[in-house]
Order: C-alpha cells, then sequence, then structure tokens
C-alpha cells in the first residue's frame, strides 16, 4: 500500500456567513496524478489556498505526509515540499525568464541571504535553471522577458517555477486555461514527464486531459467531495453528471 | 476633574477632525487603492481658501466657497494627473500625489508668504460655551465637533439611504461589475475623489480659523492621518474613527501629565538609577505627547499588523 | 555596448578626479555636496527602484549616521575614534543598526503602509530629536572638528572632497556588486512579485529587512560624509524635507537604471547651487519638474537619455535632428514662460512688494525683472508667459509628431532592449 502524500480531513472554509469549502476529505496517494474536478464556483482555487497555506482553514487538518502543514505559512509549507501552480500566471514580469526560474532555484541551494557572493559564480545554480529552460523548451526565450512571452509560454514559464522548489507534491491550477489543442497536447506532455515519480493534484476543466492524464479523479461540489475514483468509474457516476449537466437526460 | 474634563472634550474634538479628514481619505483609498497624499493639502486649500476670501464675503460664506472650491481641485486632480499615470501602478501615483501636495505646499507659499496667516475666528463666533470650574470652553471648538458630526452622519446616509450612495458603494467594491451595469465609473470616481477633496477642504476651512494656518499644516497632518489609517485599518471607516478618537484622547491627556518614566521608576526605587541613564526616561511626557502617536502606531503593529480594524490583504 | 559604458564611465571619473584643479571654492564645496547627495540617492534606491519599496523617511537614516559620526570624532577627548578616512564606517554601522531594528518594523507591511511606516518613523525622530541633547545637541547641534591622518591635514575642503570622492566611488562600486548577488536578485523578486516570493519558499519579512538594512547603511555613509563636510549636525536633518529630497531626486533620475537616481541628484545639487540664489522658488520649480517626470517621462531623464540612445541607433541623427531642434526649442519657451511667470507671482505676493505699494504714492508699483521693469495692471506684463507657455505647448506637439514620423519610417529593431546585451549600467537595475 502506498504511502499518503497529502491529506485533507474534514477541512471546512467560511468567509464571514459565507461556506466555501463544506467539510472535503481526500487522501492523495503518493506518486499518482490526481485530478480535482467540478463546476465553476465549487471551491477548487480556495482549496489550493488552503493546502498552500495562502488561506487558514475554519476547521479541519491538513497533512503532507506526517507533517501537520494546516495553519503553516505558504512559505514553511513550501520548504516541506509542496509547490503550486496559479491559474493567473503569476511570475515576475519585467525580469527574465532566467531570471525567473532562477530566483526559485537560488531559494533551494539557501542563497536567499548570501550578499558577500556574486550569483554568477554559483555554477550549481546557473545549471539547475538552464536545465529546467531545457526541461520546459524555453531555452531560446531564456533572456525574454516575463511579459513578453507569448500565453502558452508563460504557462510553461508557471509550471517550471513550480518545479524548481523540487517539491515532492505538486499543485497545477488549471495548468491549460486558454490554450489551444496542440498547445494543451503539448503541456499534457510536459506535465507527464516533469510530474514522473512526485504526486500531483491538477484542476482542469479540459475534459479530455482530465481522463487521459490522471490515475484517480475527485469531483468537488458546493465544497464537497461528491465522488472520487478512476476515471472509468467517474465518467459512469450518475450524481457527477447531475452535478454538470444538471437534470440527468433520459 | 476639571483637567478630565477638559482633555475629554479637547481630545474627542480633536480626534473628530482627524476622521473628518481621514475619512475621504479612507474612502478614496478602498475606492480607487491609491493613497492620496495631496489629501492633507485639500485641508490646507481649504483654510487658506476660507482665510482669502474671508475679507470679501464674510465668514460662512467663505466656509462654503472653500469648500466648493477644493472640491473643483480635487476632480481636476483626479482627471488629469492621476487618471493618466492609473496604468503605472499604485506606487507611481502614489508619489505624483506626493509631488501634488509638494507643488501645493509652494504654490502656498509663494502667494501666502512662509509663516503662518492670521486667519482667526470670526468675533461673532468666539464666545464661551460653558465653563469647566474656572476656564471657559470656547464654542467654536464644540462647533468643530459638531460639523464632523453632522458630516459623518451625512455621508453615511448618502452612502446607505440614496440610490446615489447605492451606486457609489458598488463602484467602490466592484468597478468592473458597476461599469459593466451601465454607471459611468469614471464619473463616480471623479465625484467620490471631489467629495472627499471638499470634506477635506472643510475641514480645513473650519479648523483653520481657530488652530494655525500655515504652510506646514498639511504635512503635519498628513503624518497623523498615515498613522490613523494604519492603526485603524486603510478602507475601513469604523477603524479611521477608533484610530482617530484614540490618537485624539491619548494626545490631549498627555499634554498636561508632567510626569517623566524616571518619577515612576522612582516608586519602585529605580529613580536614581532612570536619572543616571538620562534621555529618554528623563523626559516628560508632557514633551512627548507629539510622540505618543508613532509609539502607538508601532504598538499595534507588533501586535496586530493589519490594525484593529483591517482585515487581512 | 559594456565597454562603451565603461569608457565614459572612466572619462567621468577622470573628470571629478581632475576637477578640483580648475573649481573655485565654493564650486569645490557645491561638488562634495553633489556627491553625497548622489550617494544617498543610490542607497535610496536600492531600496526604491530595485526592491520597489518606497520609503519617505530615509532621513532618520542620513541623520543616524550624521550624529554618531559627529560623536565619533569627538570621542576621546577631540582625537576620534578612528583616523578621519575611515569614520564613514561609523556612518556605515550606524545606518545598518538603526535600519535593521527601523526595517523590521516597517516591512512588516507592504506598499502604501510600507510607506506611511516610513514616514511615521522619521517623523517621529523628527519629533523626538531636540529633546534628547545629549544625542542630538537641541536646537542647535552639535559640533567637531576634522582631525589630521596619515599626514594629510583636512584642513582644506580640498582634500575632504577627495575623502567624500574616493567613498562615493567605492560605494557606488559596492552597490552595483550587490545587485550581482543573490540578496541582490532577491530584491527585484521583492519588487515584482513579494506574493509569488512565498510561494518559493522565501522568509519575505527577513529578506526585506536586510535588504533595508544595506539601503540605510549605505544612507549613513552618506550622512557620515555631510558631518565630515560640514563639521556639525543639526536635528532639522530628520525633517521630512532632506526625505522628500532624495525621492525627488531619484525618480527624477530615474530609479529603474542603477546611476540614474546618481545623475537627478547630481543635476538637482548643481541647479539648487547655481539658481538658489536667484530665486526663492527653487523648490517650486523642483516639484514641478517631478510631476512633468511623472506624468510624462516615468522613467526619468535617465530613461530619457536611454530612449534618445535607442532612437538614434535604429534612425540616425539625420532624420532625428528636426525633432530635437523643436523639442528644445520647446523647452527653452516652456522654461522661459514658466519661469516668468512664478518670478513675477512671487515677486507680486511678496511682502517687499506689499510695504513697497503702500510706502510709494503707487498701489501698483512696476516689478524689475531680468533686467526690464513690468507693470502688473498692464495685459502685456501677463499675455507674454501666456504667449511663451502656448508657443512652447503648440512647438512640443509639432516636435513629438516628428519624432514619432521619424521612429515609424526607421528599420524596425528586432529585438527589445533587455534582449540585446544592452550595458549593464544603464539597464542593469531592471533585468
Amino acid at each position: 500500500m502506498n504511502p499518503v502524500a497529502l491529506s485533507l480531513r474534514d477541512v471546512h472554509k467560511s468567509f464571514g456567513d459565507v461556506d466555501i469549502i463544506n467539510g472535503v476529505d481526500l487522501d492523495l496517494i503518493a506518486g499518482e496524478r490526481h485530478a480535482l474536478i467540478g463546476p465553476n464556483g465549487a471551491g477548487k482555487s480556495t482549496l489550493f489556498h488552503l493546502i498552500s497555506g495562502q488561506l487558514s482553514l475554519t476547521r479541519g487538518t491538513i497533512y503532507l505526509g506526517d507533517q501537520r502543514i494546516s495553519g503553516l505559512t505558504p512559505e514553511r509549507v513550501n520548504r516541506l515540499g509542496l509547490a503550486r501552480s496559479f491559474q493567473i500566471t503569476n511570475v515576475f514580469p519585467k525580469l527574465s525568464v532566467f531570471e525567473n526560474l532562477r530566483l526559485a532555484v537560488m531559494r533551494q541551494h539557501n542563497l536567499q541571504y548570501v550578499f558577500w557572493r556574486g550569483i554568477e559564480g554559483q555554477h550549481a545554480v546557473r545549471e539547475e535553471t538552464e536545465a529546467l529552460l531545457e526541461q520546459l523548451h524555453l531555452m531560446a526565450r531564456a533572456g525574454t522577458l516575463a511579459t513578453e512571452l507569448s500565453y502558452s509560454e508563460q504557462r510553461a514559464l508557471e509550471i517550471g517555477v513550480v518545479l524548481a522548489s523540487h517539491p515532492q507534491v505538486i499543485l497545477l491550477d488549471e495548468p491549460m486555461a486558454g490554450m489551444s489543442r496542440e498547445e494543451s497536447a503539448y503541456a499534457v506532455d510536459l506535465i507527464r514527464k516533469v510530474t514522473h515519480g512526485k504526486t500531483l493534484l491538477i484542476v482542469e476543466h479540459d475534459m479530455d486531459v482530465v481522463f487521459e492524464l490522471s490515475d484517480r479523479i475527485s469531483v468537488l461540489v458546493y465544497g464537497r467531495i461528491v465522488a472520487t475514483g478512476t476515471p472509468a468509474e467517474i465518467r459512469a457516476n450518475a450524481e457527477v453528471k447531475e452535478a454538470y449537466l444538471g437534470e440527468e437526460v433520459a | 476633574m476639571d483637567y478630565f474634563i477638559v482633555s475629554l472634550l479637547n481630545g474627542l474634538i480633536y480626534g473628530l477632525l482627524l476622521f473628518m479628514v481621514s475619512a475621504g481619505l479612507t474612502l478614496v483609498f478602498g475606492m480607487m487603492g491609491i493613497l492620496n497624499f495631496a489629501h492633507a493639502s485639500f485641508y490646507m486649500l481649504g483654510a487658506y481658501a476660507a482665510y482669502a476670501l474671508q475679507p470679501v464675503i464674510g465668514f460662512w460664506w467663505a466656509v462654503v466657497v472653500a469648500t466648493v472650491l477644493v472640491g473643483g481641485v480635487g476632480v481636476v486632480t483626479e482627471r488629469y494627473f492621476l487618471r493618466p499615470v492609473h496604468k503605472y501602478g499604485h506606487a507611481h501615483e502614489l508619489l505624483l500625489t506626493f509631488g501634488l501636495s509638494f507643488i501645493i505646499a509652494e504654490l502656498v507659499k509663494l502667494f501666502f508668504g512662509n509663516y503662518p496667516v492670521n486667519y482667526r475666528v470670526p468675533q461673532a463666533l468666539s464666545f464661551s460655551a460653558f465653563h469647566v470650574g474656572p476656564s471657559a470652553y470656547p464654542f467654536y471648538r464644540l462647533l468643530i465637533g459638531l460639523v464632523a458630526i453632522a458630516m459623518f452622519v451625512l455621508i453615511y446616509l448618502l452612502l446607505t439611504r440614496t440610490r446615489v450612495g447605492i451606486i457609489v458603494r458598488a463602484a467602490i467594491r466592484r468597478p468592473a461589475m458597476a461599469g459593466a451595469l451601465g454607471h459611468n465609473v469614471p464619473v463616480v470616481f471623479m465625484a467620490v475623489f471631489g467629495v472627499g477633496a471638499a470634506l477635506a477642504g472643510l475641514a480645513g476651512a473650519i479648523a483653520g480659523a481657530f488652530y494655525t494656518t500655515s504652510p506646514n499644516m498639511a504635512i503635519e497632518l498628513a503624518v497623523m492621518m498615515f498613522v490613523v489609517v494604519v492603526i485603524g485599518g486603510l478602507g475601513s471607516l469604523e477603524g479611521a474613527l477608533l484610530a482617530s478618537l484614540i490618537i485624539g484622547l491619548s494626545t490631549s491627556f498627555s499634554v498636561g501629565v508632567d510626569v517623566s518614566l524616571a518619577q515612576v521608576l522612582a516608586y519602585v526605587g529605580m529613580g536614581d538609577w532612570a536619572r543616571g541613564i538620562g534621555g529618554l526616561l528623563t523626559l516628560k511626557l508632557s514633551s512627548l505627547s507629539g510622540t505618543i502617536p508613532y509609539a502607538l502606531m508601532l504598538l499595534v503593529l507588533l501586535i496586530r499588523p493589519y490594525g484593529l480594524m483591517g482585515a487581512k490583504e | 555596448m559594456n565597454r562603451r559604458f565603461l569608457l565614459v564611465g572612466l572619462l567621468v571619473v577622470i573628470a571629478l578626479v581632475a576637477a578640483p584643479l580648475v573649481m573655485s571654492q565654493s564650486l569645490i564645496n557645491a561638488g562634495i555636496q553633489m556627491l553625497i547627495a548622489s550617494l544617498f540617492a543610490c542607497a535610496f534606491s536600492l531600496l526604491c527602484g530595485q526592491a520597489g519599496m518606497l520609503s519617505f523617511g530615509h532621513s532618520a537614516f542620513f541623520g543616524a549616521g550624521a550624529f554618531a559620526t559627529v560623536h565619533a570624532m569627538d570621542a576621546m577627548g577631540g582625537a576620534g575614534l578612528l583616523p578621519t578616512p575611515f569614520m564613514p564606517l561609523v556612518g556605515a554601522v550606524t545606518g545598518l543598526l538603526v535600519g535593521l531594528v527601523a526595517g523590521w518594523f516597517a516591512t512588516k507591511r507592504t506598499g502604501v503602509y510600507f510607506a506611511m511606516i516610513t514616514l511615521a518613523i522619521g517623523e517621529l525622530l523628527y519629533a523626538l530629536a531636540p529633546h534628547l541633547s545629549g544625542w542630538f545637541g537641541g536646537e542647535a547641534g552639535l559640533s567637531t572638528m576634522r582631525m589630521p591622518a596619515f599626514g594629510l591635514s583636512f584642513a582644506d575642503n580640498v582634500q575632504v572632497y577627495y575623502l567624500t570622492l574616493a567613498w562615493v566611488l567605492l560605494c557606488l562600486g559596492l552597490l552595483y556588486l550587490f545587485m550581482r548577488t543573490p540578496l541582490g536578485r532577491v530584491a527585484l523578486g521583492l519588487r515584482e512579485n513579494t506574493h509569488r516570493m512565498r510561494f518559493f519558499g522565501y522568509n519575505v519579512h527577513v529578506a526585506s529587512t536586510l535588504v533595508f538594512a544595506i539601503s540605510t547603511m549605505f544612507s549613513g555613509v552618506a550622512g557620515a560624509l555631510q558631518a565630515i563636510n560640514i563639521e556639525s549636525a543639526n536635528y532639522v536633518i530628520f525633517n521630512l524635507d532632506l526625505s522628500a529630497q532624495v525621492l525627488l531626486n531619484s525618480y527624477i533620475g530615474g530609479v529603474t537604471y542603477f546611476l540614474g537616481p546618481a545623475v537627478g541628484a547630481a543635476l538637482m545639487s548643481f541647479f539648487g547651487y547655481v539658481v538658489s540664489d536667484l530665486t526663492t522658488s527653487w523648490l517650486l520649480y523642483q516639484g514641478l519638474l517631478f510631476v512633468l517626470v511623472m506624468l510624462f517621462m516615468p522613467r526619468g531623464i535617465a530613461g530619457l537619455v536611454h530612449a534618445v540612445a535607442q532612437a538614434l541607433r535604429r534612425c540616425g541623427f539625420a532624420r532625428l535632428w528636426r525633432a530635437f531642434a523643436l523639442y528644445l526649442g520647446a523647452t527653452a519657451l516652456l522654461v522661459a514662460g514658466t519661469t516668468f511667470l512664478v518670478e513675477l507671482l512671487q515677486r507680486l505676493f511678496s511682502q517687499d512688494y506689499r510695504a513697497l505699494s503702500q510706502i510709494g504714492g503707487n498701489a501698483w508699483p512696476d516689478i524689475p525683472l531680468f533686467g526690464a521693469s513690468w507693470a502688473p495692471l498692464s495685459v502685456l506684463t501677463w499675455l507674454l508667459p501666456v504667449l511663451l507657455l502656448t508657443a512652447g505647448i503648440w512647438l512640443l506637439a509639432r516636435a513629438a509628431r516628428h519624432w514619432r514620423r521619424a521612429l515609424a519610417l526607421a528599420a524596425p529593431d528586432d529585438d527589445s532592449p533587455a534582449t540585446t546585451g544592452g550595458g549593464r549600467l544603464v539597464s542593469g537595475a531592471s533585468s
């Protein structure tokens, strides 16, 4: 039995009177690719905010392996091995692609407070950054400012800075949003390669991608998980269909 | 007891005055995300405009015209200075308002001189309202407080009870949505900015007659306003009111307290040690009363960084 | 590109070193002030332009450095804690320590809150200082004397000039190198996206505090140099005026360029020196320039130079000279019109004028200005600046049109400046 990489227990989140997350229980098995789907407004991004430490839980706990991460700051959560991407590209606009990635890599090498040595002399950092550029196929755009990249290149960079943290658990928030068919196929390939051996939790709306990429799928509706299972099980689940399509069509 | 009552009244009124000026600032920040450094300059312009107009049209008309004039300046500022730099970001807008406050201060010095001017309460209003012990409490001071309260009530009613008010609140919360619904959001912004400026101008016109009217009044008030919003939490009207009153009362009460920390320490036998160290420990609270708001601000930052009533960003 | 800048830089340094040989005493003094202002502006810009943290109270650290140095110079019965050439170290240490404490508080918040906190800290110091006469010398301030060291008397200001120059060049060099350290890159990250930095595992509060402290350290050095120069320190140094001054200087110069603030500070210092005897409205002109820069030249004078250099590269001088001429003409007209109007108003509303109008028989005596007399009630007097300004604006519009046309006709560049190996000294801070 594979260990549980990420575990959510009875997670609740309310903003004043409004309950966004109404009791979520979820276990991510180490090494699996797990998709989180559900209608708009179900609370998927909120769940990501809760897991990554951006928002505090109203009730419940979240564990990363054996380590409790609910209540920790985003820095601590990241250092414990969890990294997330953002639905709206959230990188460093006026810095080059190289610089964007290097910032993430530098932190991994614990260089954040060093002011007595130059960054150029840190070969390990440079090599790792260049390796990332290769993986993301952004080598040719290394010197381009992030704000001047094409949309799909920005989304690739968004994934890239997540990887730079060497996370064991990766959260991707709609990485394919706004991409064309070819770009999506390309991105799926990239994600499959770079998440090999890691645990992935991905929010996506493109069902083809979801069914192709994931080992298991959970469906979030109005802040509750209504179903968890393999793609085949979810496809056949009546409650899921109703949640997406309303009344079942006979 | 007399000291207590007088300090209480003075503190409340100063706090209300602070609130009258910070309210506009907080509203504009909540609405547009910019901190208008020039807001205190509007206060100063109100005082100077009323001062200049008083010999011509009398005190009350001067106050009214000054308020409208400063409102106009606010509208022009938003339309021709702030809107063009909106695209460069909040820091840029803040700097621009800083530059404007600088220019306004220099223009005031140019036209009126680099010294306080003789803007005084008119004879008809400079009587005493009542006596507290042997001393007379000036009616005009109460008037300042009354104007502040009246203004607050008016704004509150306007925002919550009128159709215009609902539109304004919508534009503050969700400008894009309000625009999509067909409301002219840029005009709303301009109007709110103008009204905020007019309020600051009114505060200046009324208060300038009582307190000193000088080219430095803007920066002195600006710093105090910023302390208010840090303590109260930007965007929160209630926070601004609470913080203003706290600052008003603490400043007012400490002015008469001729006690130093060394004297307090003397009670536990450490008086000589404290006096030996000197410096801050031997300063009387009355001399330090001007620095108490800053100390409060630093304290709030330590304990509750988002202000007393601010929300987590 | 890099080599060209190094060459220019070398020439500037040589000029600075050779300057005292040809300058008068008062010009040397002005030069020292320019150097100190340039260092202060670059130190300020580290926090503001590189790390994106807008500070309104930086004079606190300049002043702290100054006062600490005065005390150090007086220490040991007047002999001084350190030999005179090493005194600025006192300023550095003081700036660093005070900055660590102040920065720890201030960086608990970001954006406008941060700015307001720095303003309040600065004002707090300004309010406290006159009461702590042991540290700050009360209303009169403290004074001291430079002690001779290493065979130099430091009695005349030429030696002070070279001492200042050496330290300023050293600090500018260190600031430039800092940009290329990991913490320097972290500063850029803090500017561009503080929020995301957290998700990379950065402790943003600690990192911000460190960057803050390094900025204040160099500000302390600038203050120390000032204390050495004028052999005194007064609490008015903590006034908002100095904080405002360094802010205006830096942004007029352009904070996205490493030497932009230095250029801005040098220019403003120089103009202040030249012009402040001629007019009392110098600060108004500075404020107007600042607002104009904010509105129309957001990247400052350095940005303007960069844009012009780029345009020249693309179009060549032959296509652009007409636009240049029009721009220069427009600037001249606008400056003339504004200056005339401001000076006229200043004299009209001054106390001297009011006294004059009461003494003489004439209620509106003529105003002497620029060698002529102007009647305040005459339409011509006011028509002149109006005409100058209108003509200036019209010319400006034409200049802009010519410029746009020249750029449109030229062959397009294939890369933006950041991707060509653009001289680091120019665009180093932003990439």
